[in-house]
């Protein structure tokens, strides 16, 4: 049995290896001819993900004013190389969705043919419905009168069924061949939920640039500055973090240039909102990662206290909230440890 | 026999006071060891320790080891270290201990032995755990891992059977904990997110015996960590579970749990309260739209933790978002007390958006919108055009039951002008351009409405199914009805086939308008279709209605239906639909009357009468029963006129825009021989009659 597994898995091995140089040759027929390191990578999928630079050459092109087309190379590029089922190629497809979203997002009202842009958020939405299913995503929410495996409760519950409350993280998905605009809200959320789902993975930048979007998805980015002019102390506002945002935006002009105001359904803002709070308060070294996180979440909360949504309001509140909170770090920084540390001093108890 | 921990030298301040380190009843001054130490000759410290206190290589070293961690020397600690054999140390400790466990009975006789060993063991796991420390510091995460896992190793084989409660001395039950506490940071540092998550696991479902305080930690960092770490965990093992007990099944399922355990420690004085407990629970709930619940976990917090006006303005966003609107008004009208804080923007704009969806609350709304805008200075100035915006629309709500005309019109001009305000201030939000389409369109001014409705559908790219439902019946009540269906069936085109209902009744609708019932039937016959395979799919779960709110109800199809059989005097058609709609709605208003309508054209007036007024018995402002009424008897005799015009005009006061209200009301006048009023009537009947939609404008909401 092990003797057929072991050269399978090689095979295997090689065969993702071979598919992963064809990628990034056909890329190379796009884009131009690639670094050499690239094409002779031990691990070319890794390094593909995560080279700044084509990342970069590939976004600038996904933001090319005629960029999205039906026949537009590198939108095919995209859907092939995720279409390819190889989880490691998948990863560098999904690296581009923020920006793919966002160029999408802000071309959809002008009519344009988006074939290209829509074709691949289609395959990203029929991939997670085949993984879950077509299935809703439920949560059950546990009644703490019965023991879990995390405690343990008096009463002994024996076969009767207990009400558990089930809550809808993500309502069934049917098939949709076309993209309808009134369910464009829904598989661009289901896009994002896939993105989500493999955020541990993504590159900095693109979390990054996320982030960067959803200020102008939220539209909400010049009363920030405004309250910040009037009170820098106030519930939302964080002084030092928005003299960073300023920068972040680089002026008026370019944002104007940037993205948009978008409808944001709770369909929309949920799945956002999951990201955002993975890059604010998520195990990230990156103090950049959390200040654009941060300007992030004050937009969307304004955003949600002027669309009246309850749960919007309740979700980014808390974010901003614990954002305030001091970090729950067990380890001081390296620089304050001497003598004084706290291990240190805890231990000193024996001698 | 045994080392005796001392646990009052001067360690703490470190440098300045005398260390001295007693075992074995012996004492020695650290400073010659460190001397030695410092000359980097670890093993002539090493044999004076030994020489010193009488130890065996591995506890001297361990105690060198430690010694060198406190003065900060990391590095040479780790040298020290490095010298032991862990494993063959451990695996001398461990006979002792895998001996049977000790039965209660003899426990005293066991015991010695085991204060023995233990005092060993707790030597050297502290020293494998300080070198875990000492890697750390020095940013080796991952070996710092391997090293505080494998203190946990040990405990395991030392302990097969857990950590008993009471027999474990204190040093070493502090050293486990730590360990356990330690290590799932490591792992996070070391970027080894899945040996994290199951370190948490470990630290939660083995028995260390952990104190309150650490365990909470814990549970706490690894709620944080299933929330946001970005990392899918696969459901905890399921071995060693008690049978019948929750297991998680995901990362917010373990999250919540952990959150809800937490917060019932607090509530039982088990913790501290800690604020970020509740916020990630929060975030947790209301991402899963659970905020029902979340508000009941607001009404456990016990008083003086936040105070009383922000909990109300807390609990009622919960029961607004879980649609119990009345619930979270009467929170906020306690939090808006002139005793309380009156001037609050938050609330005051809950409050207005809550009013603004009921006429009846309209004129409280108008209050809370203005205190509002008055209250919007500075900080919150971005906030005045949410207030204007739920200013016109309750403005908008209270026209519509104003007493009269003068008010009515003054109302209305209001609540154009407030929207016209809030576009000037926020111009990219297309739902302001929806809200001032649809209070043109309920005033009638349909041009204006056409406009908005176009912009709404272009600025949001046609993905909001309201703005075509807009569009589509400002069309219809321009009479312009195969454009109204081009815009519907462009609609149905975007629309995905489950909520495709409320397009197909005003498709059917408009049908019905144009004076086709055959293909009216056939797009009634789709939405039934619809409708029942919905039921079917969704029918047993709960939650459907949750989920889908704009649902199209079976009831409204087979009440359609017989309308227009009715229509046709297809009675016997109609009689089963009616039969259908009867059987999902037993009491209804709206049947009674389109019996009584068909009673009607069939000249059974006595039944059709009866019919209307039980209907009126069942739904005091059924407007379409009153103007039935008021038309009946304003046909049987001139007696009855002043009767029939009361009705009408009751029916007017409730719905202005009636008008075959106007119509009745016209020929009541006329055979009373008021022709001045007559024709004023008339006229607005008439008028109305260019501007009647399909189906009333409230229906998109």
């Amino acid at each position: 049995m092990s003797s057929e597994v072991v050269p399978s898995e090689s095979t295997t091995f090689w065969q993702s290896i071979q598919r992963a140089q064809a990628t990034i040759h056909s890329l190379s027929l796009i884009l131009g001819p690639l670094p050499e390191p690239l094409t002779f990578s031990e691990n070319p999928t890794i390094s593909l993900l995560h080279d700044a630079n084509i990342s970069h050459d590939i976004s600038s092109r996904l933001h090319h004013p005629n960029s999205g087309s039906g026949d537009d190379n590198l939108c095919r590029w995209l859907y092939d190389t995720f279409q390819s089922t190889d989880p490691g190629l998948q990863l560098v497809v999904l690296n581009f969705l923020p920006t793919i979203i966002r160029v999408y997002l802000s071309r959809v009202v002008s009519q344009k043919s988006l074939a290209g842009f829509e074709a691949i958020l289609l395959a990203f939405y029929a991939h997670e419905t085949v993984i879950r299913g077509g299935e809703p995503l439920t949560v059950i929410l546990p009644n703490l009168t019965n023991p879990s495996v995390y405690h343990e409760a008096k009463v002994p519950t024996k076969s009767k069924a207990v009400d558990l409350n089930i809550a809808i993280l993500s309502p069934a998905l049917e098939p949709c061949g076309t993209v309808r605009s009134t369910k464009r809200a829904r598989i661009i959320g289901v896009a994002l939920e896939l993105y989500y789902s493999k955020i541990h993975d993504m590159p900095l930048t693109s979390k990054q640039e996320f982030c960067e979007f959803c200020v102008d998805w939220a539209g909400h980015n010049r009363s920030l500055e405004e309250e910040k002019q009037s009170n820098p102390n106030s519930d939302v506002s964080c002084a030092d973090q928005q003299e960073e945002m300023i920068q972040v935006k680089g002026g008026e002009e370019e944002h104007k240039k940037k993205g948009r105001r978008i409808p944001l359904p709770w369909e929309l803002f949920q799945p956002i909102l999951r990201i955002v709070g993975h890059c604010l308060l998520g195990n990230s070294n990156s103090e950049e990662l959390k200040e654009v996180a941060l300007i992030a979440v004050q937009c969307l909360h304004l955003r949600a206290l002027h669309d009246m949504n309850p749960q919007a309001i309740l979700a980014s509140r808390s974010l901003l909230r614990l954002a305030k909170m001091p970090s729950d770090t067990i380890f001081k920084p390296h620089l304050v440890s001497d003598s004084s540390d706290l291990t240190a001093s805890q231990l000193a108890s024996n001698d | 026999m045994g080392f005796d921990g001392d646990s009052d030298g001067g360690e703490e301040d470190g440098i300045s006071s005398v260390r001295e380190v007693s075992i074995n009843g012996l004492t020695m001054k650290t400073a010659e060891v460190e001397a030695k130490l410092d000359e980097g000759n670890i093993q002539e410290a090493e044999s004076s320790l030994r020489e010193g206190l009488s130890l065996n290589y591995e506890e001297a070293r361990a105690l060198l080891g430690r010694l060198e961690y406190q003065r900060g020397n990391v590095e040479s600690a780790l040298r020290v270290f490095d010298g032991i054999d862990l494993q063959t140390a451990i695996q001398r400790l461990q006979p002792t201990f895998s001996e049977k466990p000790a039965s209660r009975r003899n426990r005293s006789r066991t015991e010695s032995i085991h204060q023995v060993s233990q005092h060993a063991a707790s030597l050297v796991l502290e020293a494998i755990y300080l070198k875990s420390m000492s890697l750390q510091r020095l940013n080796k995460a991952t070996e710092a891992a391997q090293e505080c896992k494998s203190v946990l190793d040990a405990v395991e084989k030392i302990f097969q059977h857990g950590i008993p409660d009471v027999l474990v001395e204190q040093k070493l039950q502090e050293t486990v904990s730590k360990a356990v506490e330690v290590l799932p940071e490591l792992w996070k540092q070391a970027g080894r997110h899945q040996e994290a998550l199951a370190s948490y696991r470990r630290a939660l479902l083995s028995q260390w015996n952990l104190d309150e305080e650490c365990c909470v930690r814990i549970q706490k960092r690894f709620a944080v960590f299933l929330l946001y770490g970005g990392v899918e965990a696969s459901p905890p093992s399921l071995a060693s579970q008690i049978e019948g007990s929750f297991i998680p099944k995901n990362n917010l399922e373990e999250a919540i749990l952990l959150l809800m355990i937490l917060l019932r420690k607090w509530y039982l004085g088990k913790t501290e309260w800690d604020p970020s407990v509740m916020e990630h629970f929060t975030f947790a709930l209301s991402l899963c739209g659970e905020t029902s619940v979340l508000g009941r976990h607001f009404e456990e917090v016990m008083p003086g933790i936040y105070p009383r006006c922000e909990r109300w303005y807390s609990l009622a966003l919960c029961y607004s978002g879980a649609g119990q609107s009345r619930s979270a008004l009467n929170l906020l009208r306690k939090s808006l007390n002139r005793h309380e804080s009156p001037n609050d923007i938050m609330a005051l704009l809950l409050a207005a958006k809550i009013c603004s969806e009921d006429c009846l609350l309209a004129s409280e709304g108008v209050e809370y919108a203005r205190r509002a805008i008055t209250n919007a200075r500075s900080v919150d100035e971005h906030l005045k055009c949410v207030a204007l915006r739920f200013l016109g629309i309750c403005l908008g709500k209270q026209a519509k039951i104003a007493l009269s005309d003068h008010e009515r019109t003054r109302l209305q001009a209001e609540a154009l002008r407030s929207l016209d305000e809030a576009i000037a201030l926020d111009r990219n939000n297309p739902d302001l351009i929806f809200d001032l389409g649809l209070e043109y369109a309920e005033q009638r001014n349909m041009n204006a409405a056409l406009r908005c409705a176009k912009e709404f559908i272009d600025a949001t790219g046609g993905s909001i199914s309201k703005g075509w439902r807009l569009l589509a019946l400002v069309l219809s009540a321009q009479q312009r009805y195969s454009e109204a269906e081009v815009v519907t069936d462009a609609a149905l085109d975007e629309t995905a086939k489950w909520e495709q209902g409320p397009l197909l009744r005003i498709k059917a609708k408009l049908k019905v308008a144009q004076l086709l019932p055959t293909d009216a039937v056939e797009s009634y016959r789709f939405l039934l279709a619809l409708v029942q395979a919905q039921r079917k799919a969704f029918g047993s779960s709960k939650n459907s209605t949750k989920v889908e709110d704009d649902k199209v109800t079976e009831f409204e199809v087979w009440q359609g239906l017989a309308n227009l059989y009715s229509s046709l005097s297809h009675w016997k058609d109609a009689e089963i639909c009616l039969e259908k709609a009867r059987a999902l709605k037993p009491y209804s208003a709206a049947i009674l009357h389109t019996e009584g309508s068909m009673y009607e054209v069939r000249g059974e007036t006595k039944d059709a009468l009866a019919a209307y007024s039980n209907a009126l018995s069942m739904e005091l402002d059924h407007v379409p029963c009153k103007v039935s009424i008021g038309s009946l008897l304003s046909k049987i005799g001139s007696k009855s006129l002043p009767v029939a015009r009361s009705f009408l005009s009751d029916a007017l006061r409730l719905e202005p825009t009636n008008q075959l209200a106007w119509y009745y009301l016209g020929l009541v006048h006329r055979n009373e021989g008021r022709l001045a009023d007559a024709v004023d009537c008339f006229q607005a009947a008439s008028m109305l009659e260019e501007s009647d939609p399909v189906e009333s404008f409230s229906s998109i909401l």
